[in-house]
């Protein structure tokens, strides 16, 4: 006989015996309990990753008056370009909570296992182009940032003038890849996060896909 | 949600419990676990059940949301077989001497199926439970040819763990 069959038999007769059995008494305070799920847990990071971009962006805003000031002057004193720039951020915020808020409601535990793992991989991608949207404006503004500074506090300009093309061309370097080192650690930090919470769900997903080719 | 759906809802997994507890032991190896698992299975359950539409079978309606939160929502590192526990079980299977009686074989195929993937396992699963194809294609996302073309190609990798 085949092994499978083999198997099919004893499981038919022992697998439905109930050796456990729980009683609905057990199971209403099962119910009210939290889940710790794939997708809970998805949840809470888009969530924290929301609210940790925002407050990184417009706390020191708020914090300080010199800062502020700084900022009008980087703009050039022009007041309307910054309105434009902050009212152009918070529409992209609200984008992605919108799109984050579609994608977590379109994942359901009763869809076939397939578009599930999808509906999750989805939530996923949204946050991750969030990250990246974030960390392509904290490289511009980085950027702009230091230039800014090079060019416009006279401390700094002053200290530029004195140097060589050769030491020139190293300050640019280093403040370049400081820059990208910044980005590249959080990069990392995330691509970890993910890593590890969706390691299962990818080698599935993977398995599944496999079947199609 | 009200009293009487909460009822209901209880009242008919209590009765079905049984498909809960199989999808938790083949994808537990300890009573924590399978009780960890069986909790998290029974949140989604419940959180889906309001969706529950009388025209599908409780019973095939819990099979795939037992599945997918076993393969996929579920998240406790302690339901996966520590290295060691594996290599203890694939060591046993080498080292007994192939014995030709029914129960023997049995307690090798049982083995053998928990060094399958995931996915390996819930084709099994349905496979056992006497599920036809098109509802282990349905429950899975996949087609039904390819279900039967996987089928096979678990059924050859059980018989190369049972006799390597």
């Amino acid at each position: 006989m085949d092994e499978l069959e083999l198997l099919k038999k004893d499981w038919q007769t022992n697998a439905n015996q109930e050796n456990q059995h729980i009683s609905s008494e057990a199971i209403y305070p099962m119910m009210q309990k939290k889940s710790s799920s794939i997708v809970k847990t998805l949840f809470y990071i888009s969530v924290a990753e929301l609210v940790f971009w925002i407050i990184l962006n417009s706390y020191p805003y708020f914090a300080s008056e010199a800062y502020r000031a700084e900022l009008t002057s980087m703009y050039g004193g022009n007041n309307n370009v910054f309105l434009a720039i902050t009212l152009f951020s918070h529409a992209i915020i609200l984008v992605f909570v919108y799109l984050l808020y579609k994608a977590h409601k379109s994942i359901s535990v009763t869809d076939n296992a397939k578009k599930l793992m999808e509906g999750i991989l989805k939530t996923r991608k949204v946050i991750k182009y969030y990250v990246i949207y974030n960390l392509v404006v904290a490289f511009l503004s980085m950027s702009f940032g230091l230039y800014h500074s090079v060019y416009n506090n006279p401390e700094i300009s002053q200290q530029f003038e004195k140097f060589s093309d050769k030491q020139m061309f190293i300050a640019t370097l280093v403040m370049i890849i400081f820059t990208a080192l910044f980005i590249l650690i959080i990069w990392v930090f995330y691509r970890l996060i993910y890593g590890i919470l969706l390691k299962r769900l990818n080698r599935n997903y993977k398995e599944l896909k496999k079947l199609e080719v | 949600m009200n009293k009487e759906l909460e009822n209901n809802f209880v009242e008919l997994l209590e009765k079905h419990q049984n498909i809960v507890h199989k999808v938790c032991r083949l994808y537990t190896n300890n009573q924590d676990a399978h009780n960890d698992l069986f909790q998290e299975i029974t949140i989604q359950l419940w959180k889906a059940y309001p969706k529950f539409r009388g025209d599908a079978k409780f019973s095939t309606w819990m099979y795939r949301v037992g599945l997918n939160t076993a393969i996929t929502l579920y998240r406790k590192s302690k339901r996966t077989i520590k290295t060691q526990e594996f290599e203890k079980v694939s060591f046993k299977i080498k080292s007994v001497e192939y014995d030709d009686t029914e129960e023997q074989q049995l307690k090798l195929l049982y083995q053998a199926v928990y060094q399958l993937n995931d996915i390996e396992k819930a084709l099994v699963f349905l496979y056992l439970e006497d599920k036809k194809y098109n509802e282990i294609s349905e429950t899975l996302g996949i087609s039904e040819v390819n279900a039967r073309v996987k089928m096979n190609r678990v059924k050859k990798k059980l018989k190369t763990i049972l006799n390597p």
